[in-house]
């Protein structure tokens, strides 16, 4: 069982390795053999000087005074300040509240004032619906954007838009909120960033080398995992197209409460798990199996649920560690995998 | 006794017509309910189902504290495995219907007051998650491994009326096989 189970490892390792096509082989080299990425070492251009980051997601905090939501935030907070070494910061993967409501953010707000390091964040859907953004922006300021951290280009856009539906309809913000609350919600179709983002992006990225380490961050996946619960960005194919020309994308996404990795042509993909509750992997066939987590245990509360820690390398290459709570991953998980 | 062809043809003619009464009479057996009636009846579990979609999204307070629903970690019934019960579940220490383990989590992750499993409720329940796991394999006894339902391609998955609101404005047609 040990050896299917490594090698499977070596599959999966080999296999995700297989990045941009000038790092093809270096990368399957460095993996599988850990001998140092030569290719890379010589151009050196990449220059990114090694450090950490950590991710925290979908806690879902409800208005009620001592949630056990208000704990399992408290507790990741915890988890990340007690790193050694320290990640340089935090990105936050959305959905902090669970009905939008001002008091909602402000809980989260202040347990998030306690991390040691800087905080990012993003919105997710339950931040957004009932006021349009209008609490989050004021607590969080702006959800789009970009920033360089030892030579890694990091973006960060809000993927939640989606068209239009309650205005013609007459509903309440309120109203507004509950259709947009429920995951499998008939009604408001899939979301995405939307054409000024789209834009936003391609000036942003417009002036760097494609050999550039890029990280970005959104709320749901860049591909297409399961549209019905909007695993997914609508313009997620856009969205690729401008960072093609980069040799190595890192897509970081939350929504999915899950562990779970894909990769789409230069674009890596990797989801974090909740501090709320897991959420089932949907009726998909995965292309890489071997990243799914435990079926949480519904007797334990915790279980299923964590935050993440990513160390990127001089060569950027970025080694994944999921956090959990309890016992949720599978052996193949618990040793981190590189993207 | 040697036949001769023409007595051997008549013979299988006779055994031809009596195949073919035999087949035309299963034919004709009534229907055990007419087309309407049946319309009605599977109109009947939709209804069902739509209670128990909205019991499962949060439509009675009695079933929580917390606010927490059956949808926020059940989307589209997931991961509730129907037809993987009876089964011994570790918190009661033995085997135990479906019934009970919703009422544990109604209990537990929601902190609310568990139904009655014989209660309208309760049947409304298992009506919208069994039907969301039409055609799946029954499979008693698997406590650990999460099972899937059936891809729900739009609306609620079964059929009511669209709300016409966004993109939800598609009739349900029944699949075929049920």
């Amino acid at each position: 069982m040990a050896e299917l189970e490594s090698k499977s490892r070596r599959d999966f390792l080999s296999f995700a390795g297989k990045a941009g096509l000038s790092t093809l082989v270096a990368q399957a080299v460095g993996i599988n053999l850990g001998v140092v990425d030569i290719v890379r070492a010589q151009t050196g251009k990449r220059g990114v000087d090694p450090f950490r980051f950590a991710i925290i997601s979908d806690s879902h905090l409800y208005s009620i005074d001592n949630h056990k939501f208000d704990e399992q935030l408290i507790t990741a907070v915890a988890q990340v300040n007690a790193m050694n070494p320290k990640p340089d910061f935090v990105v936050y993967g959305g959905d902090v509240a669970q009905n939008g409501t001002e008091d909602q953010l402000v809980k989260g707000k202040k347990i998030l004032d306690s991390l040691s390091v800087p905080l990012k964040i993003i919105p997710g859907e339950h931040d957004w619906y009932l006021d349009m953004g209008g609490a989050w922006r004021g607590l969080f300021g702006e959800e789009t954007w970009s920033f360089d951290h030892k030579g890694v280009h990091f973006i960060g856009m809000n993927s939640i838009l989606v068209e239009d539906f309650w205005t013609g309809a007459g509903l309440s913000p309120k109203e507004r909120m509950t259709v947009m609350e429920m995951l499998e919600s008939p009604i408001p179709g899939p979301w995405g960033v939307h054409d000024k983002q789209l834009q936003w992006l391609a000036d942003d990225i417009k002036g760097l080398a494609p050999d550039t380490p890029i990280v970005v961050f959104t709320h749901s996946p860049l591909w297409d995992y399961y549209p019905r619960w909007n695993f997914q960005t609508s313009d997620a194919p856009e969205i690729r197209e401008i960072l093609s020309k980069f040799e190595n994308v890192m897509s970081y996404h939350g929504h999915v409460h899950q562990t779970l990795y894909n990769r789409i042509g230069n674009m890596s993909s990797v989801a974090a798990m909740s501090t709320s509750w897991p959420w089932p992997y949907p009726p998909v066939a995965l292309a890489y199996p071997e990243t799914q987590m435990n079926r949480a245990d519904p007797s334990i509360a915790t279980d299923g649920q964590g935050t993440q820690l990513i160390d990127l390398s001089a060569d950027f290459e970025g080694l994944v560690q999921y956090k959990p709570f309890e016992d949720s991953l599978t052996p193949f998980m618990k040793e981190g995998f590189k993207v | 006794m040697a036949l001769t062809t023409k007595q051997y043809g008549s013979i299988i003619a006779v055994v031809g017509i009596t195949g073919a009464v035999a087949a035309t009479s299963v034919a004709l057996a009534r229907a055990p309910f007419t087309e309407e009636e049946l319309t009605q009846q599977m109109d009947a579990l939709y209804a069902a189902a739509q209670k128990g979609y909205d019991i499962w999204h949060g439509s009675m307070p009695s079933m929580t504290t917390n606010g927490l629903a059956c949808a926020n970690c059940h989307p589209d019934t997931a991961a509730s495995n129907p037809q993987t019960f009876p089964k011994y579940m570790t918190m009661y220490g033995k085997v135990v219907p479906w019934q009970e383990m919703v009422n544990w989590c109604i209990e537990n992750p929601q902190l609310g007051e568990r139904l009655d499993p014989d209660s309208e409720e309760m049947t409304a329940m298992k009506a919208y998650a069994m039907y969301l796991h039409r055609g799946k394999p029954i499979e008693p006894g698997l406590a650990s491994r999460q099972t899937t339902p059936v891809v729900v391609e739009f609306g609620t998955g079964f059929k009511r009326e669209p709300t016409g609101l966004g993109v939800d404005t598609r009739e349900y047609e029944p699949d075929s096989n049920y």
